[in-house]
């Protein structure tokens, strides 16, 4: 039976709910201390004087601060996810204070506590300047920022021609809040220095090579002298896919005191000392005829970014290509420097802002056309990417929207708002749809057969949570012909094969590419052995009928057969080594355009009154390409869904205007959804295998997910109350 | 955080005798909120005498009729305690509405009482707050303040109490024994919490060297008309942003007797004797609910973010009163609201 495809539960799950799996700030390194972070009360001016004679007095091993760390190399320019830093302002460097929570000293002791007591000791005068914060009256200063990801604007048509010629139009605001990712592992760091000067870490990413790549730059480390592991991720999400100031410092600090450094974050650092979701405010306008064809779109967002940084959030992206628009389709981005630190991608960066705004007008125009919603995303489906004028690989857009509404019972919806009643509630019901970018990335693999007949896949790739130890393993079995159980997989190690980044919901289809073609090619060495080597049990020319299950080698329509491990011993082998290198085009150089789809339906009830909304049900239908495990994927999906649950209804970092800093800076404050808040999800995944995304015919899924909730739940919660809520989140006062 | 000492009392007088001699110390009992303070150096103690296996952990029936509950006792037990659940509804369903059961496991009834506001500004040291650092201004005035209250409020602190068990407690009526370096004392609820007035770093009226040892209450339990209706932003494990203890009496078609507490509103559990002087003797209908409701937020006074609770505050003791007068009290494990 094929291992991909099965719903087979995490290879990991046992060791992660017995706690051995080592995350981490959990690993005990043997004589390591601790360092501790003093951070800016101000969020902007000048350190004019700290004095950190008491602290040094405490005890402590080593008290830093700009005056006596080392300087580091400027991060490289231009930002690649190749050497990605996550902030450009470098740590304890200068006396400038650029942005509230700004590390500006940090103590290293034996024991965490005495660290933690001595920087409270540490004094700091300010120069005190005004800070910058995103508001109505900054956004008017924004400015056209250089390319980062994507080109910054795009025109393909004239949309503005579409749109004024146009029987029906649309012209909105939508806005989006900052957000935090507040993964339940915080970002760690434990570095050790050997007396060669190769230096081994233990750190908190979703991008080991990067990660090395960057550190190597800006400390000047020869690349071949690091070593980063991470066997486990408590949940990245993106915040953990780039270089942040605190794997910096604790590199520098363990280099200082020569002993190994263990640095952890604590949950309000989580706020400053890493990035977060910029907040946006977008407009859109729409233009259509009667039937709801669009005759063009104009997508515009601004961001704010750091002083020292242009991070752009591409909300706008996703209009590029999701719809046709037979005028044409325009977007732009851009950006308003405050005092901040450094956002940066958070799931799902660019989409998830960006549907929230087109999906709504969508539904604003379903309603201004009188059109059903489901009828109007039908009408303006395109087998063609509007922005490359590429043909898409696959895009079974129209599955997911015919499937996902026959399984939720749309035709039964009544479309008038406030039509639909249960006692004191009401209820009702949203739906969107969505396009989400695919990844074509680099990774190589190894692949070991042993002569237990047992395998090894090495790639050093992550899991993040996502199930990465498990669909490696079924994708190595199927291909060697061996049963799960008898696959191992290594992860997390930059002595592994290089792998790409696992973010962008790239893991399965390239990662799990490279893992394919190691594994195919030492089953064909093993094939060639069995043709060509000691005794061998087939003859040249059979190669073509030789099929592999359950760990033997069969010549098909014959009882010939030999077992991996027989094969090994007769030629005195301990076992078979084979590396891929996938080297894909990129995708946006391929014949093809690539994405990933979505449609999903929201069922909510509201409370009018009292404004409380909750969700009643909720059906995803998702195109990922082909799913290799239908749990993992699953699982991704449910946490997708209650992921962008949150956007919508209750995730907000909240800056105080005066002060210009995050204020909710825990759980406490900082809601995301409970289980009560949380119905049955019901997922569908409609895709078909896709030879474009990658030879595992699998596609995004984890970040797809995530998109289009806020829009269908938005959508839901219009229908419901007859209120546009533009504003996220969709908290009780908008509706009272 | 700070260097601290640490002592366990193993009686009420060794425990108050260690206060008495320990300037800077505070009681620990289960520490969820204390700790939590002190780790973001809001809280910066000399000592912890920790008071949490003190023999003050029992649920027992007075001589009049009412219970006497030990400080020590979970919240927890005390939401699922038999006699409670039975006699005193409206105080097991405010428990329930609190926190997460992990917390309500730890967390003390005496701890509970003297939980510390949860203004984000409070919490962050690097922020002006009169209630943290006397003097020093209020952040949420002009600041972020959806959270905050709406009355009661002075121009010093416009911060409310957390607490949900607490607004059960004021609308019963209970009665706080405290014991300190001079004895013995009884504090009627009302008087317990404060306003903020000119002195917020102040939130109750304990003395420094008072410990908190039992909470009695009356005999009247409201067992039949009750409700505790907690409004917030999720449907569990958040803090209110507007709650309302309904307690009545009906006879006749009438009301006879009605207690209202609003919590997430004011520094301390609100009542309105006014408001529920209006209700005694009107018959059970949502125009009397209203004109009720309207009384007690005809004094709020909104602070940007969150003027929206007026007009909650408002709906949400319409909606209690309901609740309470049909015999369908909000149910805490099914989080919808009818
Ligand atoms: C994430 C989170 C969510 C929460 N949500 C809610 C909620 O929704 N509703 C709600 O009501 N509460 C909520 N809480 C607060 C929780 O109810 C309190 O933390 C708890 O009741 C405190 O009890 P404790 O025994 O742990 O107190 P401790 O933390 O030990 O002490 C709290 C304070 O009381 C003092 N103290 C303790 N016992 C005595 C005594 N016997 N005499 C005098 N002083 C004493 C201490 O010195 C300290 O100042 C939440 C807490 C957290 C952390
Ligand atoms: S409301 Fe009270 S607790 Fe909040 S900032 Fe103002 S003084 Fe401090």
């Amino acid at each position: 039976m094929s291992a991909i495809g099965q719903p087979i539960s995490r290879t990991d799950g046992s060791l992660k709910v017995t706690g051995r799996a080592r995350y981490t700030g959990d690993i005990r390194v043997s004589g390591a201390v601790h360092a501790a972070l003093v951070q800016s009360t101000i969020a902007s001016g000048r350190i004019a004087s700290i004095d950190t004679s008491a602290a040094e007095e405490a005890g402590v091993l080593g008290v830093f601060s700009y005056r006596n760390l080392p300087r580091m190399n400027p991060t490289p320019k231009p930002w690649s996810h190749l050497h990605p830093h996550g902030q450009g302002y470098l740590p304890l460097q200068d006396d400038k204070i650029h942005y509230a929570g700004q590390p500006i000293a940090m103590v290293v002791a034996s024991k965490l506590d005495q660290a933690v007591q001595a920087a409270t000791l540490i004094k700091v005068h300010y120069e005190v300047a005004q800070p910058v914060v995103f508001d109505a009256d900054t956004t008017r200063a924004a400015i056209d920022p250089p390319q980062f990801l994507w080109p910054v604007a795009s025109s393909v048509g004239d949309a503005d021609k579409g749109i004024a010629a146009a029987a029906v139009k649309i012209a909105e605001t939508y806005a989006t809040p900052d957000r935090h990712h507040n993964q339940m592992e915080p970002h760690a760091t434990t570095a050790m220095w050997d007396a060669d000067g190769s230096l081994t870490l233990y750190d908190t990413t979703q991008h080991l090579y990067g990660a090395r790549e960057l550190i190597a730059m800006v400390l000047g480390i020869p690349v071949d002298k690091i070593t980063i592991m991470c066997e486990f991720l408590g949940g990245g999400f993106g915040g953990k896919a780039y270089v942040w100031p605190h794997t910096l410092l604790a590199i520098l600090a363990a280099k200082a005191v020569r002993r190994p450094v263990r640095l952890q974050l604590t949950r309000a650092q989580m706020y400053s000392m890493v990035g977060h979701q910029a907040a946006t405010i977008q407009t859109i306008a729409l233009g259509a005829d009667n039937g709801g064809k669009l005759t063009g779109i104009r997508h515009e967002s601004i961001s704010p970014a750091p002083v020292f940084d242009n991070y752009i959030e591409y909300a706008a992206l996703s209009s590029r290509s999701l719809w046709a628009a037979s005028g044409g389709i325009a977007t732009n981005h851009k950006i308003v420097h405050v005092n901040r630190n450094t956002p940066t991608a958070m799931r799902s960066p660019h989409e998830a802002l960006g549907h929230f705004a087109l999906e709504s007008a969508m539904d604003e125009l379903a309603y201004a056309t009188g059109i059903d919603p489901i009828e109007l995303r039908l009408v303006n489906d395109t087998a063609t990417d509007p922005h490359s004028g590429r043909p898409f690989s696959t895009r079974a857009m129209r599955k997911c929207l015919i499937e996902g509404a026959a399984r939720f019972g749309w035709e039964s919806r009544s479309p008038t708002p406030r039509s639909m009643r249960e006692g004191r509630h009401l209820i009702s019901e949203g739906t969107a749809a969505e396009i989400y970018t695919h990844w074509r990335w680099p990774a190589k693999a190894r692949v070991t057969i042993n002569g237990d007949g047992s395998a090894l896949v090495e790639t050093g790739s992550h899991d993040l949570g996502t199930g990465t130890y498990t669909v490696m393993r079924q994708v190595a079995a199927d291909t060697l012909g061996v049963a799960p159980e008898k696959v191992t997989v290594r992860l997390g190690d930059t002595r592994l094969p290089p792998s790409h980044a696992s973010i962008g919901s790239a893991t399965m289809a390239n990662a799990g590419a490279s893992v394919l073609l190691a594994a195919e090619s030492a089953r064909d060495k093993a094939i060639r052995l069995a043709l060509t080597g000691r005794d061998a049990p087939f003859t040249r020319g059979q190669g073509a009928d030789i099929r592999v299950a359950e760990g033997t080698l069969t010549l098909a329509h014959s009882n010939v057969s030999i077992s991996y491990g027989d094969l090994l011993a007769r030629n005195g082998l301990p076992n078979l080594v084979a590396e891929a290198d996938y080297d894909p085009v990129p995708e946006h150089e391929g014949p093809k355009a690539i994405f990933s789809f979505s449609a999903v339906f929201a069922e909510v009830r509201v409370d009018p009154e009292l404004g409380i909304v909750r969700l009643n049900r909720f059906v995803g239908a998702y195109d990922a390409g082909r799913i290799i495990n239908p749990k993992t994927a699953r699982s991704q999906a449910i946490g997708g869904i209650i992921w962008g649950v949150g956007q919508v209804l209750l995730e907000q970092s909240e800056t105080d205007p005066t002060l210009g800093r995050f204020l909710n800076r825990n759980y406490s404050g900082y809601l995301v959804p409970t289980n009560a808040d949380i119905p049955e999800l019901d997922i569908l995944f409609v895709g078909d295998f896709d030879e474009e995304a990658s030879p595992l015919g699998a596609k995004g899924l984890g970040e797809l997910t995530a998109v289009s909730v806020a829009p269908a739940i938005a959508n839901a919660v219009f229908h419901a109350t007859g209120k546009r809520i533009r504003r996220l989140p969709i908290s009780l006062e908008k509706l009272m | 955080m700070i260097n601290f000492q640490y002592a366990r009392a193993v009686s009420v007088s060794e425990a108050v005798r260690l206060m008495a001699g320990t300037p800077g110390a505070k009681f620990i009992a289960g520490g969820t909120n204390l700790v939590d303070l002190m780790k973001m150096d809001v809280e910066r103690p000399t000592a912890l005498i920790d008071v949490s296996r003190l023999p003050l952990d029992t649920v027992e029936e007075t001589p009049g009729g009412g219970l006497h509950i030990g400080a020590l006792v979970r919240n927890s037990d005390l939401a699922y305690h038999p006699l409670v659940e039975r006699r005193y509804p409206v105080l097991s369903s405010a428990l329930l509405a609190g926190a997460s059961q992990q917390l309500r496991n730890m967390a003390s009834i005496g701890g509970n009482l003297l939980q510390r506001t949860r203004c984000a500004y409070f919490y962050d040291v690097a922020t002006p707050c009169n209630k943290r650092e006397a003097g020093s201004g209020c952040s949420a005035l002009g600041g972020l303040n959806r959270m905050n209250a709406i009355l009661g409020t002075s121009d010093n602190c416009i911060a409310v109490h957390p607490s949900d068990m607490c607004v059960a407690l004021a609308a019963l009526e209970a009665k706080v024994h405290v014991t300190g370096t001079r004895g013995e004392r009884v504090i009627a609820f009302a008087d317990f919490h404060r306003l903020p007035e000119a002195e917020p770093q102040r939130d109750n009226n304990l003395a420094a060297d008072e410990l908190v040892t039992g909470i009695e209450l009356p005999q009247r339990g409201f067992e039949t008309h009750y409700s505790y209706l907690k409004i917030r932003d999720r449907s569990s494990y958040a803090f209110a942003l507007v709650s309302v203890a309904v307690c009545l009496e009906l006879g006749g078609g009438r009301i006879r007797e009605a207690r209202l507490a609003l919590g997430g509103v004011a520094h301390k559990p609100w009542r309105d004797a006014g408001a529920e002087a209006a209700l005694s003797g009107q018959s059970a209908n949502e125009a009397t609910f209203m004109r009720a409701a309207a009384l007690v937020l005809s004094k709020a006074k909104g602070f940007g973010h969150n003027t929206f609770k007026i007009d909650l505050a408002r709906r949400a003791v319409v909606r209690a009163l309901s609740q309470a007068a049909g015999g369908t009290p909000q149910s805490q494990s099914n989080k919808k609201i009818a």
